[in-house]
């Protein structure tokens, strides 16, 4: 069956089976392996993506249930050599160990800071309890999101003027 | 040679290993019912998904039928109808405890939703799953025992309404027939003063099921309770309403009650299970206290 | 958090872990600075390639048929049924690689696939390896493979699998091995001692569970014999020479190339999916792909070892360590792994950080039917410090004594000698850190 579906602003047609997940779809289909699985259950938080605005386990959506939604998955916020600020922050934070959780906490981040820009640590704890991260003890993970704030504070308050 | 992006789509397709046959996925509630009636149990019915996929994991090609209520709009809506309040089977936990009309009418429930699993569940799991799961263990089970809510049954012989606390039937089991679609949820809606507490207790803050959860309501004229609503989760085989204990409380002042009292009695009145979330000793202890946190909450809440 | 947690906090950071911290003293290049990790930038934008992130054109994937029971003797594996699913290309069983040798870390006791006649020993053994072009294929035929078994007497608990009675899970019996420790007359301590206190601790498995699962894609170069393999270990040299052996292949016939890893603790010095790899690409002459699922990972790799301790110390009216004995009973599942090597040094470490002259120790390494025990962070002494510290705390409350204070008298110091008879002749520590924490926590001799 065929869906369209927006990744990352870019729209795309795709020829899918119900036993694909959203998950694999992106990964697999459109090659975008930033998104990541760790337990396939939901419980993990490293295959989220933003779906329709909302945190999404993307291991939990059958492909057709993505007909029509917009995708924001890691790929689509900044490169190498242009990061997104809450990505900068990740960095600068020393928030990344191994990686295989960043991809999702990064979303999570992203997603938590859209909707309230100064967020206090009870809230950025929230705001990422759906994401598991096994190497950092998430000290440095909460450090980057709050540094993330702040970056996005200054920004915004520069456009603002 | 080497690629980071695999997979060329048209040998998933058509190279075999699967049962899949068909999936549908309708945009009338009227086609839904005719779907569904023409497979009944053969076909996998999908909400949010987010118990459908786990309880599949691993062999989601051998579904043979899917009917998918995505694109149910008429599903996804809260709306007050005749003095009850009337919630799509389709509407997610963030819709619950975001939408003003919940969390002004029905604080419990909306208090329930976010307390489930994690934003990433919360964004894709329904009412209508969570009621057709029928965990003991779901978490929105017990608020809606206690509003005294009732279920919309339908299939494309009618409808039928269905109240909850007759609706649960054992472990995941409950009285849906197999042609036969839970559309929405109906809570009747009240003047009096209406307070109410929410407990969930379990082993971490988030994406934990259930050790044991309390729902109690209670609507007030004047000091005097009118009518009181407690239920409980993941103490029996099924989702349960405490009728007894609400009947002890009905025409009392809340400050006349003894809590410790009413607190051994909820123990008293469960049958809970030693399972690896916790024993039926720790279980009916706490029972206990959450009743009596319960209670003490509510008085502050009604004497503020 | 209230200013002194935060304190607290702190100055753990500065001494114990791997965080990054103002206020040290700076050296030149990078001491005391904070160092931008450098592949962070590529794992915030996803860019980063975990094992499972790489594929190649006309890949197949892989599934395994797993034991069916944690100890029985397999009678007979049907593949009939499942060779017949489409887009199944290849079922290999033991009986298509008789020259494949076992494997293991320390003890070459793994079998690469059950063989009939032989035994599986817990649930994660290997019966069969499943290739065909799409997952779905794997797994069809993967469930569609029938097994008969002769079921044996499952052996959960290591002092059950210790008895003459209990089956060998091993032809060599049950105690893979035994180390001792004898140091100083222990007798004579014990009977000089103020106060004697024996207890008995037992810890659990822990999964170590990484948030990457075992995966990894093999390729094999038939011109010129060699096969590369993409997936994580811990032990890049020891991993590619067991695989190497186990394939009859020379060192160089085998690559293994690191991808980004996406966690390990000691899970990943196993070998998990490189055989299998190596030997469906060899098999099929096509690049093939195997993911274990979380499940897969939890049943099939290693634990951390959950180790029976029992410990016998003895202090003097004053509060100084007399002598110590101590039994460490490890639970090393099935295979070997790391066991022999982690049981023995959670043994010497058994005294964790305190003076005592005389000791005596027995460790055994035990094989039973449960899921095998390897490396965890700490490879032993996390458990037998859960142990040594509460025997700590029981011996200064017998002596009404500060818990802080006796350890303090006993704490190694530079020139202390371990159980192992080492010296400790620089940065020893201990001391300082334990009155800083005093310091920090304002201590009050462990009354509110
Ligand atoms: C990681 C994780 C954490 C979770 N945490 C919690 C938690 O804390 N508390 C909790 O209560 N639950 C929890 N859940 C369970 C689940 O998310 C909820 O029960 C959710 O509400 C299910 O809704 P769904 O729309 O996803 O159901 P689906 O998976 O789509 O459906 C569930 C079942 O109900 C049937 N069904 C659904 N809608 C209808 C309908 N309208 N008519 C007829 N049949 C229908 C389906 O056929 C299916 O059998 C968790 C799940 C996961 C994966
Ligand atoms: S892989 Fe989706 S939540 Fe773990
Ligand atoms: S950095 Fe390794 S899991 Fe989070």
């Amino acid at each position: 069956m065929q869906i369209t579906l927006t990744v990352n602003g870019e729209q795309r047609e795709l020829e899918v089976t119900p036993y694909t997940r959203l998950l694999d779809l992106l990964r697999e289909d459109l090659g975008l392996t930033g998104v990541k699985e760790g337990c396939g259950k939901g419980e993990c938080g490293a295959c989220t993506v933003i779906m329709n605005g909302e945190l999404t386990a993307s291991c939990l959506v059958p492909a057709p249930q993505a007909d029509q939604a917009e995708i924001i998955t890691v790929e689509g916020l900044g490169t190498r050599d242009n990061l997104h600020p809450i990505q900068e922050s990740f960095v600068e934070a020393g928030a990344v160990q191994c990686g295989y959780c960043i991809p999702g906490m990064v979303l999570a981040g992203k997603r938590l800071l859209d909707e309230n820009p100064k967020p206090t640590e009870k809230e950025v704890r929230y705001g990422l309890s759906g994401n598991i991260c096994r190497c950092t003890g998430y000290a440095k993970i909460i450090d980057a999101v709050m540094l993330a704030a702040d970056k996005l504070a200054v920004e915004g308050s520069d456009s603002n003027d | 040679m080497m690629r980071k992006s695999p997979m060329k789509q048209e040998s998933r397709q058509t190279i075999s290993g699967v049962d899949f046959k068909e999936y549908f996925q309708p945009e009338s509630i009227q086609k839904a019912l005719e779907i569904r009636a023409e497979y009944g149990d053969q076909i996998e019915v999908a909400a949010g998904s987010t118990d459908l996929l786990v309880a599949n994991y691993e062999k989601l090609h051998e579904i043979k039928y899917w009917l998918d209520l995505v694109k149910l709009d008429q599903l996804k809506k809260i709306e007050v109808i005749d003095n009850e309040l009337h919630i799509g089977a389709m509407v997610t936990h963030l819709q619950l405890m975001k939408s003003d009309l919940i969390k002004k009418n029905l604080a419990v429930l909306a208090a329930a939703a976010e307390d489930v699993g994690s934003p990433q569940i919360r964004s894709r799991g329904t009412i209508g799953g969570n009621i057709c799961t029928s965990s003991p263990a779901g978490d929105l089970l017990a608020p809606l025992l206690s509003y005294g809510a009732s279920f919309k049954l339908q299939s494309t012989e009618g409808e039928r309404i269905v109240k909850a606390e007759e609706f649960f039937t054992g472990p995941k089991r409950n009285s849906m027939e197999t042609d036969e679609l839970l559309t929405e949820i109906i809570i009747p809606l009240t003047d009096n003063k209406r307070e109410g507490s929410w407990i969930k207790v379990g082993r971490r803050k988030a994406l934990v099921i259930s050790t044991l959860t309390l729902a109690v309501v209670l609507e007030f004229e004047g000091e005097k309770i009118v009518k009181a609503g407690i239920a409980m989760g993941s103490v029996a085989p099924t989702p349960v309403r405490l009728k007894g204990i609400e009947a002890v409380m009905v025409d009392q002042k809340l400050t006349d009650l003894d809590y410790k009292a009413l607190g051994r009695e909820v123990k008293a009145s469960i049958n809970p299970i030693d399972d690896l979330r916790g024993t039926k000793e720790y279980r009916e202890d706490v029972a206990v206290d959450v009743m009596v946190r319960a209670l003490k909450e509510i008085e502050r809440k009604v004497s503020s | 958090m209230t200013d002194q947690s935060k304190r607290i906090k702190d100055y753990f950071c500065k001494h114990t872990t791997r965080c990054t911290i103002e206020g040290v003293k700076k050296s030149k290049r990078f001491v005391g600075h904070d160092v931008l990790k450098a592949d962070a930038w590529d794992k915030v934008t996803g860019d980063a390639v975990y094992p499972d992130d790489i594929s190649f054109d006309d890949m197949l994937y892989i599934k395994i048929k797993r034991a069916v029971h944690p100890h029985a003797i397999l009678k007979d594996i049907d593949i009939s049924r499942a060779k017949k699913v489409q887009g199944v290309v290849d079922i290999i069983v033991a009986e298509d690689i008789p020259d494949v040798r076992q494997f293991g870390l320390i003890i070459r006791d793994q079998p690469v696939l059950i063989a009939p006649g032989e035994k599986m020993r817990y649930m994660g053994d290997a019966l069969a390896i499943v290739v065909a072009e799409t997952k779905e294929a794997a797994k069809k035929a993967r469930d569609l493979i029938k097994v008969k078994v002769e079921e044996l007497e499952v052996i959960t608990d290591p002092f059950r699998a210790m008895e003459d009675d209990a089956p060998n899970i091993h032809p060599d019996g049950n105690i893979v091995i035994t180390h001792h420790l004898n140091r100083g007359d222990v007798d004579t301590a014990f009977k000089d001692s103020a106060i004697v206190e024996e207890n008995r601790y037992q810890t659990q498995f822990i999964d170590q569970l990484p948030m990457q699962n075992e995966a990894g894609v093999a390729l094999y170069d038939e011109r010129h014999g060699v096969v590369d393999i993409w997936a994580a270990t811990q032990w890049l040299h020891d991993t590619q020479a067991d695989v190497a052996q186990s394939l009859r292949l020379s060192k160089d016939q085998v690559r293994i190339i690191q991808p980004t890893i996406g966690g390990a603790f000691g899970k990943k010095e196993d070998v998990s999916v490189h055989i299998h790899l190596a030997i469906a690409a060899m098999r099929t002459g096509r690049p093939v792909k195997l993911c274990f699922t979380r499940e897969e990972s939890m049943i099939t790799q290693s634990k951390r070892h959950p180790i029976t301790i029992i410990n016998k110390t003895g202090v003097d009216r004053d509060g100084y360590l007399t002598a110590w004995e101590t039994k460490f009973i490890g639970d090393t599942g099935a295979y070997a792994s790391s066991g022999p090597a982690v049981v023995h040094k959670g043994m010497y470490h058994a005294t964790g950080p305190y003076n005592c002259p005389n000791l005596r120790g027995v460790s055994h390494a035990v094989y039973t039917n449960n899921t095998y025990a390897g490396a965890m962070r700490g490879f032993g002494t996390a458990q037998g410090a859960f142990a040594y510290e509460q025997q700590m705390d029981i011996l200064a409350h017998k002596l009404n004594m500060d818990p802080a204070e006796f350890r303090l008298k006993n704490i190694y110091k530079k020139d202390s000698i371990t159980p192992n008879g080492q010296q400790l002749t620089h940065s020893v520590n201990a001391e300082e850190t334990i009155k800083r924490v005093m310091e920090l926590s304002d201590w009050k001799g462990g009354r509110k």
